[in-house]
């Protein structure tokens, strides 16, 4: 019954404003695979073209074997979760829930035992008789997550379905999106700009930039190996130093900046090194320290209390970076460092 | 200090209402009634006069149904050209609104000897109906409620337009695309989501036409003449022709009964079929 989504190359313009360009992305059996980004990166309108909102200029939209590209949206058969939650107005709690199935010609009584059932798995069963103005924003988005559910749809899609909610319920309501988008192994689009929520929901993760997917991977993957600077910047590799290498041994590298600092990094913990590559790091990764030792000589400038470190304005040579350092030893201006690397924190970024 | 300004504020509206409106409808349904002593309904006698003659109570029912049908009609065509209108790019919308409204610019009178023209025995309607072979001999259009129909709904069309075009825009987007996504096609949406969901703008646009054709005057009595007199024709013709002022007060008093129920009637009906409205 659910079925996989399979976006091949296709471009789609807003007039004469191309909004994406050859963008291909495959969602698997059951997957769930957001598409994260900042607005206007082309994120929604991806959903659009796949609900059938909007056409594409050129490519093919494919739920399975099926061919959706010219489809008309009322018969794609997806289910859609919206910002909005766009509950009907004039409808019961159980009437909006019972409205895909009335339009599948399924029979009243058997719609209304399938609408009770589906709302009583999403734990609004006593609301059912409610009008939606009636309802909180948590208990909105519920109805419109049965809605979408109980047509029982081979794809399901949100649209940035948590950012009309308060933190909390935010936390809660991903936790019960992604149960029962589990339990019922429904393949599924997630449309979002919140890196939390993206990274604690999804199979895999599309980071989208100008209407292009800059990488699509498992979030650890994102987290920790970024593969391009964007996405560095993305998932918070604030500091970028270009390196050049001058020498390998065995799994050992050692390479140099512009200014000549050598830093030596194991291949072991990093993967592989090209000769030419940029060394990504975030504040966390990057300590400083009086001590000396093998690092980026550097002078400090404004620090700043985070609770559980000193974060440190450094420059180092051309360079400007951010460090942290022990809470034991704040440091002042214009103190002389050394910048350490923590290989654990760090990623290696290949030329582009 | 706050009140009173407030009340100062809206005093000039305030005393010309009550000095050009309600002081002299007051007059004139205390003018409609009788005297205690008078026949075996008492005050209420002139109403059952009213109600005992067959030609006033044809009058009434003719009005009614006039109204009735150009409400109806005007409801259907200012639907679908809304409906067309609402769903347009932006600089076409405004354009189509502009053209919608253009028949209102136009002076009753004005209006009225050009329908007279179209419609009469030797009129256009008639020249082309007997050219093309439709009919062998001109056909009677003028002086038929027909013709007093036709010309109130072209009138009332625009604005029906007008009032729902704005209703429709107000309907959101989302609550279409969901539709659609749940498996409604664009038939089945418009009669599920859009139709329920414009319900108070069409009570709103019935309600401004209904009161409007079963209260006009002056289409009716150029296109209607005497024959097909409707409640607007017959109140001027007791008043200023028969001079008889307490049966033009008790024409004018069953009009005004008329409205005020359908108003009623309109408003509780719009919140029955739709829980939203207020």
């Amino acid at each position: 019954m659910t079925q996989p989504l399979t976006i091949d190359r296709i471009t789609a313009h807003y007039g004469t404003t191309k909004v994406l360009e050859d963008l291909s992305l495959s969602v698997a059996e059951g997957e769930l695979v957001s598409l994260l980004g900042a607005s206007g990166c082309g994120k929604t309108t991806t959903l659009r073209l796949v609900a059938g909102f909007l056409q594409p200029t050129a490519g093919a939209i494919r739920l399975g074997s099926k061919d959706l590209t010219r489809l008309p949206a009322h018969q794609r058969d997806i289910g859609l979760v919206f910002q909005n939650y766009a509950l009907f107005p004039h409808l019961t709690v159980r009437e909006n829930v019972a409205f895909g199935l009335k339009q599948r010609k399924v029979a009243g009584p058997e719609r209304l035992k399938r609408a009770d059932a589906m709302l009583d798995r999403v734990g609004l069963a006593h609301l059912a008789d409610r009008l939606p103005a009636a309802l909180s924003g948590g208990q909105k988005q519920r109805v419109a997550l049965a809605r979408a559910l109980v047509i029982e749809p081979p794809l399901l899609m949100f649209d940035e379905p948590l950012s009309n909610l308060d933190a909390k319920l935010r936390i809660d309501m991903r936790v019960e999106i992604r149960q029962l988008q589990r339990a019922n192994g429904t393949t599924a689009l997630y449309v979002t700009h919140d890196q939390e929520e993206a990274f604690s929901i999804s199979d895999r993760v599309a980071i989208m930039h100008q209407g292009r997917i800059m990488q699509l991977d498992t979030p650890e993957v994102l987290y920790q190996r970024p593969a391009n600077a964007f996405v560095a910047n993305f998932v918070g590799f604030e500091n970028l130093i270009p390196l050049k290498v001058t020498a390998r041994n065995g799994a050992e590298v050692t390479a140099i900046t512009s200014e000549g600092a050598a830093l030596t990094l194991s291949q072991d913990q990093l993967g592989p090194i090209p000769n030419a590559f940029t060394l990504a790091t975030r504040p966390d990764g990057l300590q400083a320290t009086t001590q000396g030792g093998a690092g980026l000589p550097a002078v400090l400038g404004l620090r700043t209390y985070l609770g559980r470190a000193y974060q440190y304005q450094a420059r180092a040579g051309g360079l400007s970076l951010i460090a942290n350092g022990p809470l034991s030893q704040p440091l002042d201006p214009r103190t002389a460092v050394t910048l350490v690397p923590n290989p654990e924190q760090c990623a290696i970024l290949k030329p582009e | 200090m706050k009140r009173l300004a407030g009340w100062m504020l809206a005093s000039p509206a305030t005393l010309a209402i009550t000095f050009l409106l309600v002081i002299p409808v007051a007059i004139t349904v205390g003018l409609s009634f009788g005297s205690p002593g008078q026949g075996d309904w008492g005050i209420v006698q002139p109403y059952a006069d009213f109600f005992a003659s067959g030609f006033r109570r044809n009058v009434l029912w003719r009005t009614f149904t006039v109204a009735g049908w150009v409400t109806v009609i005007s409801l259907a065509a200012g639907l679908a050209t809304a409906y067309v209108v609402a769903r347009c790019p932006p600089w076409m919308k405004s354009t189509l609104i502009v053209l919608a409204v253009f028949p209102l610019l136009t002076g009753v009178v004005v209006r009225s000897f050009a329908w007279l023209v179209l419609l009469g025995r030797e009129g256009m309607v008639n020249q082309i109906l007997q050219a093309t072979g439709l009919t062998d001999g001109p056909v009677a259009m003028l002086y038929t409620p027909g013709a007093v129909i036709v010309a109130m709904v072209y009138i009332f069309v625009p604005l029906m337009v007008l009032v729902l075009v704005g209703v429709l825009e107000n309907i959101p987007e989302d609550l279409l695309q969901a539709s659609s996504s749940l498996g409604a096609g664009p038939v089945a949406s418009f009669f599920q989501i859009t139709l329920p969901l414009a319900v108070p703008g069409l009570i709103v646009g019935a309600v401004l036409v209904f009161t409007a054709s079963f209260t006009s005057y002056a289409t009716p009595h150029l296109l209607g003449g005497t024959r097909q007199m409707m409640m607007g024709t017959f109140l001027q013709q007791r008043a200023l022709v028969a001079f008889d002022w307490p049966g033009a007060a008790v024409v004018a008093a069953i009009m005004l009964a008329v409205i005020v129920a359908t108003v009623l009637v309109m408003t509780r009906l719009a919140r029955r079929l739709n829980p939203m409205a207020t």
